[in-house]
């Protein structure tokens, strides 16, 4: 796009690349380093570039005597449920309103993409009282309901988006040879939409391994407690700051979705684009 | 890293299918449809939908620990932010986060997908590690930040202090322009790879022929930039700004468990407000009506979003 013979044009590029560069990076590599750092070189006041003594101490405490671990399950099983839900649902409202026509349609599809405009924090207000009537209150249940919440109606979009570029002709001829509906959509159609399931499967996964505001207002007891505000009352409170540990156990809360992401980006990244740039 | 999150939708040109327009003629044919948006619109009803009239309704309600059945009591809580100033004062914090959050990831973000765009050594490399902050959990860039921010062991003190910027070590989050910052630092970092994306998709369906002639005809790259790369980018621009404007009005996550909306207040966004009030001091009437003067301000940025779907299908 840029001609970058002139020296100029090289030094200005050089300059932007490295520091906007060292905002994106630097922050990652000293979480990387920090916890790595025995607690006397994390305590030092004048923080060294590189570990001098790379120690794993950090981990394995936070392996074994803390609860991470336990908060790493809850998280897994609450997201991976509400994942799971969000994108069944998705699934048939973006094929229903891709492939069909019935009236309400358009506004009912609007409405729900307007959702995105009600704030999380207002919408747990009432979230929570509702939850306490019917007794899921500081229930994994209740939590992976409160969940959809996040990503029902950008999954449903997503999953629309796609459903509609399904050419017509596949559905008719499988129509023509007597399938059914339901039948054309689980032998047919979801076989070639692989890629969006999988895009909105991890968004919303993300969403909910993230989160931190309805798992610490929806969950009471401990044991049921996710990551997010597992790290915050570990780590972080009153009493004392451990820092090493906050490290080592970020990274261990960040490893299975810097994983997954990394491993399925290239869809991820079309699926969360598409359509913004046509 | 309730990111940028709402910033994903995007509008997506609907095509009527033939199919669909057939379909519609024939009444079996649409109640399969319906039936098959039922369980999403069900869900969609109970977590989202009642939720969110109920808060409405509970605003014209007073609703507290000491009076646990909700007492109706007409615009009573609206006169009670009137006479709030601690209220108003979210609305203007709230204003200053999404205006130093929305401008800087948009500047940061145009400008590294500009960079990522240019073809060198190791930009796929950089492009898939530089999403790597909007993928992380959001107490984790919370802690990142606390720890470079920290008064007395954070890096980012040394750094300034040996630079000569400032010749004794800043407590950032201890004091309210320091909170602020971190806060708002934060939040641009984990959203510039989102924007970054959308910014980067954009520039990949750019007409190079025509930049190509403008460059024949003595163009320089601040004039190729400013008559033909910002012109394109137009739509992408504009849906990037609504959509952070929406995410960034909403963000909850990073700020509390960065700061907890203080010291006191300095960075008690109007969505610290809400919770602070519904769950902290159980005053879930005055919370709600907060929670629909915030709404009110999602209305104009969501009226522009919605507009540009419509345009679209």
């Amino acid at each position: 796009m840029f001609d970058l013979s002139s020296t100029v044009s090289k030094v200005v590029f050089g300059l932007l690349l490295g520091l906007i560069g060292l905002f994106l990076f630097f922050p990652l590599y000293w979480l990387a380093i920090s916890s790595v750092k025995s607690n006397a070189e994390l305590y030092s006041i004048v923080p060294t570039p590189f570990p001098l003594a790379p120690t794993l101490t950090h981990f394995v405490t936070a392996l074994t005597t803390g609860k991470l671990p336990m908060y790493l399950f809850n998280s897994l099983v609450a997201s991976g449920a509400s994942a799971a839900l969000n994108t069944l649902l998705a699934l048939y409202a973006g094929y229903s309103f891709a492939k069909y026509r019935f009236a309400g349609r358009q506004p009912v599809m609007l409405f729900m993409l307007s959702a995105q405009m009600f704030p999380f924090g207002l919408l747990l207000i009432s979230i929570y009282p509702l939850m306490s009537e019917i007794g899921l209150l500081d229930t994994r249940t209740g939590l992976i309901l409160s969940y959809i919440v996040f990503a029902l109606p950008v999954s449903t979009y997503m999953l629309y988006s796609y459903f509609s570029q399904v050419p017509d002709e596949l559905i008719e001829a499988a129509r023509a040879d007597g399938a059914s509906d339901l039948r054309i959509f689980h032998t047919i159609v979801i076989p070639i939409s692989i890629p969006p399931i999988v895009t909105v499967f991890l968004y919303s996964f993300m969403w909910s391994w993230n989160d931190l505001l309805y798992s610490m207002t929806l969950i009471v007891s401990d044991e049921k407690r996710t990551i997010g505000p597992g790290l915050l009352l570990t780590y972080l409170n009153e009493v004392n700051s451990d820092w090493g540990g906050a490290m080592a156990a970020s990274l261990l809360a960040s490893a299975p979705i810097v994983a997954a992401f990394l491993f399925l980006q290239r869809y991820f990244i079309q699926g969360v684009t598409a359509g913004a740039v046509k | 890293m309730s990111v940028a999150a709402e910033i994903t939708s995007a509008p997506a040109p609907a095509q009527v299918s033939p199919h669909a327009v057939r379909g519609g003629l024939k009444a079996g044919q649409r109640r399969i449809g319906m039936l098959l948006l039922l369980p999403a619109a069900i869900a969609f009803g109970l977590v989202i939908l009642y939720p969110f009239l109920q808060a409405l309704a509970l605003s014209l309600f007073e609703y507290t620990l000491e009076t646990p059945a909700p007492r109706f009591y007409g615009l009573g809580n609206f006169a009670k932010i009137a006479a709030t100033p601690d209220v108003w004062q979210a609305f203007v914090t709230t204003a200053i986060y999404v205006f130093f959050t929305t401008t800087g990831t948009l500047i940061l973000g145009l400008g590294w997908a500009l960079i990522l765009n240019q073809p060198f050594r190791g930009r796929g490399l950089l492009r898939s590690m530089s999403l790597l902050p909007w993928v992380l959990p959001s107490t984790v860039s919370a802690f990142v930040w606390g720890w470079i921010f920290n008064s007395r062991y954070g890096v980012l003190n040394a750094f300034l202090l040996e630079l000569g910027v400032i010749d004794m070590p800043q407590a950032w989050l201890s004091t309210s322009t320091g909170a602020m910052i971190a806060v708002i630092i934060t939040k641009i970092w984990l959203s510039i790879p989102l924007f970054m994306a959308f910014f980067l998709a954009g520039l990949q369906n750019m007409d190079r022929e025509q930049v190509d002639a403008a460059r024949v005809d003595g163009a320089n790259n601040w004039a190729i930039l400013r008559d033909h790369v910002l012109p394109h980018l137009r739509p992408v621009l504009i849906v990037v700004v609504v959509l952070g404007v929406i995410g960034n009005l909403q963000q909850f996550d990073t700020i509390y468990a960065l700061t907890g909306g203080g010291p006191v207040r300095a960075t008690a966004v109007l969505s610290v407000e809400v919770y602070r009030r519904a769950f902290e001091q159980w005053d879930v009437g005055f919370a709600s009506a907060i929670g629909v003067l915030w709404v009110a301000t999602l209305l104009p940025p969501a009226f522009l979003y919605l507009r540009m779907l419509v345009k679209g299908a």
